[in-house]
């Protein structure tokens, strides 16, 4: 033995972080699912590059690669490899263009579901007593609405000013965020109970920290992990809620999306299987990639599971 | 006698629970003179740590300061804002807690939790805060600071964490250092380093200290003076060896007759019948009556009053003028 490996404990400065990559490497589905999520982040980056169509466009003769195929309902074949839908639409693209849909909904309407969850569970968990009464209180308010129905009214109110529904989207992300908050409002504030009772919080109010700087700086980094987790099953959720309101046919018929694909494929379904299946493979492939990227950061983070 | 830096006096300090109020200290008076030792003993759930805790305002929830005095370098600190108090905290008070195993934050090297303390009171730069840190590392016995710095908690023993929470205890060069029970969390050989580290600095640094513990053994080695306390209330006060040589109280000598020793091998080690009492429902008159070998009627009537008996000494018992109680030190 010529060369001596120096220990980790020598080298000094491996942190949670280093820890939580390494055990989310030896970790295949993590790694799958990153790669999915990976490979749906680049579709939706570089969708006009890719997609042969513009979005919501009949291809007309002058389009580039057109073949004069531009029949409604027609099968997939080289010049429409996932078929047209009803309006004629080449469902390839439609289907690359609901890539940026997808994630501008899920991290549009997870944002503003964690940004509230964050300060409403950090206050609740930290301060506790009456404050944490009347948060947890309103939490359950928000818990028992009929969240979904809400939705669809504003969207049907929204069809009256605009007849295409444009604007959707937007609305859309406020109405799932606002309402997405609570159970992860909750699961943040059972944390922060956990994390407030540990001795180096009561520390770093002995060294003369002030309430601020014990919440973002102490508390917060050590929830961050369940925070990370909560966030990749929030974007997962927040899709599949679009495409079913989408399906519904309240969603925004101006954006090319996977849900109104299904709404434009539905009635068609005994005779044209691929309007509402291309889209609906992708929609599952991009939810159980951010699945499994969630439950792979969750076994990598979670100190419990540590072996 | 040098002059008193810290003087607490009739504090009370109780915890509203849903079983009702305990009062965890109940009439707790004691001082602290610059640069020396006091030694604060008792049973667990004798309000050791509470005062401690009382005295820079840390009492967790429902606990509540309701009544009494902290004077420190002429202030009241009970009557300080709790941002004057922020600026006392670990500057001028500092606490060493229990268990380092989880008194360092997870999430942050050595040398950020360091330089933490070391900004938040100080106008200096961060580097110049983490050369300090550094050099602190040095001076509590930590071999190669400069890796330790970087490392992460959970890469360094119990022995070192405690070494780090007494060099962030010392980073501001505080004039008190609270310490909790430093060494109960380690392990017999790692305590003796701990206690010796302790006494070097306090040496070096000419900080007072007041070291709460169990152990009669601690309180001989390190301390100059004692405060017993039982039932969150004083028993006695005195220079550790007139408490040693003389115990004036019932459950002093009670204490040291139940320290373990290896010079005298006894075949049974004397226990103090009962345990400590519900605070919530504490005995009537004096609270040690219940388990005290020379109650009279009137230690369950009237609660005793504190009384100074010279030199500089306090006890707590009806009957300290007529007992003769057993000295520790070997007749």
């Amino acid at each position: 033995m010529s060369r001596v490996e120096t220990p980790t404990s020598q080298r000094g400065g491996v942190g949670q972080w280093a820890l939580a990559w390494r055990r989310f490497k030896k970790n295949r589905a993590a790694i799958a699912g990153l790669i999915i999520v990976g490979f749906f982040a680049f579709l939706a980056a570089f969708d006009r590059l890719i997609a042969p169509y513009p979005p919501n466009c009949v291809p007309t003769p002058f389009s580039p690669f057109c073949t004069g195929q531009y029949a409604p309902l027609h099968a997939p074949s080289f010049a429409h490899p996932f078929g047209t839908d009803s309006n004629s639409y080449d469902v390839y693209s439609q289907v690359i263009y609901g890539c940026r849909a997808a994630f501008y909904i899920g991290f549009g309407a997870t944002a503003v579901a964690m940004i509230v969850s964050v300060l409403i569970g950090l206050a609740a968990g930290y301060f506790g007593g009456t404050t944490d009464n009347l948060l947890m209180r309103l939490t359950e308010v928000f818990l028992v609405l009929p969240f979904f129905l809400i939705l669809l009214l504003f969207l049907k109110v929204l069809y009256y000013f605009s007849n295409t529904g444009a604007g959707g989207l937007e609305i859309e992300i406020l109405i799932i965020g606002l309402f997405s908050w609570p159970g992860n409002a909750r699961i943040l504030r059972s944390e922060v109970l956990r994390v407030r009772g540990l001795e180096f919080i009561g520390a770093s109010r002995q060294i003369g920290a002030s309430a601020s700087r014990i919440l973002f700086r102490h508390i917060l980094p050590n929830v961050l992990h369940v925070l990370i987790v909560l966030t990749t099953l929030q974007i997962a959720a927040s899709v599949l809620i679009e495409a079913g309101v989408s399906f519904l046919g309240f969603g925004d018929q101006s954006v090319a999306t996977w849900g109104l694909e299904f709404y434009y494929g539905f009635n068609y379904i005994s005779d044209a299987w691929w309007v509402e299946a291309f889209p609906g493979i992708f929609l599952t492939l991009l939810v159980m990639g951010f699945n499994l990227l969630g439950n792979g950061l969750r076994d990598a983070l979670d100190p419990r599971l540590r072996e | 006698m040098s002059e008193k830096l810290l003087s607490v006096e009739g504090l009370r300090t109780y915890f509203y629970t849903y079983a009702g109020v305990v009062k965890a200290v109940d009439g707790v008076t004691l001082d602290v003179r610059k640069g020396e030792t006091l030694g604060l003993v008792g049973e667990s759930g004798s309000g050791k740590s509470v005062t401690a805790q009382s005295i820079i305002r840390v009492v967790p929830t429902p606990g509540k300061t309701v009544e009494g005095t902290i004077e420190f370098e002429g202030r009241n600190l009970l009557k300080l804002t709790e941002s004057e108090m922020q600026h006392i905290r670990g500057k001028e008070i500092a606490y060493i807690p229990q268990d380092p195993t989880t008194t360092l934050d997870p999430v942050y090297s050595v040398g950020d939790q360091l330089t933490e303390v070391i900004t938040r009171h100080q106008p200096v730069s961060k580097q110049f805060a983490r050369s300090k840190a550094v050099e602190l590392l040095r001076s509590v016995g930590i071999a190669d600071p400069e890796i330790r710095v970087n490392q992460y908690p959970h890469e360094l023993s119990g022995g070192t964490k405690q070494r780090i929470a007494i060099a962030r205890a010392l980073s501001c060069e505080p004039t008190l250092i609270l310490a909790d029970e430093p060494t109960t969390a380690l392990d017999v050989t790692i305590q003796a380093q701990i206690l010796e580290l302790l006494k070097e600095l306090k040496q070096k640094f000419n900080v007072a200290m007041v070291l709460i513990t169990h152990d009669m053994g601690i309180v001989a080695d390190t301390c100059d003076r004692v405060t017993v306390l039982y039932a969150g209330q004083v028993c006695e006060t005195g220079t550790t060896e007139q408490v040693f040589e003389n115990p004036k109280h019932p459950y002093t000598e009670a204490l040291l007759s139940s320290v373990p020793s290896l010079a005298l091998r006894k075949d049974k080690l004397s226990v103090i019948p009962g345990t400590v009492p519900n605070l919530i429902h504490p005995p009537s008159g004096c609270r040690f009556h219940p388990r005290c070998s020379y109650a009279r009627q009137i230690c369950v009537d009237k609660d005793p009053e504190l009384e100074s008996i010279g030199d500089g000494r306090l006890v707590h018992c009806h009957r300290w003028r007529e007992l003769e109680l057993t000295s520790a030190v070997a007749s």
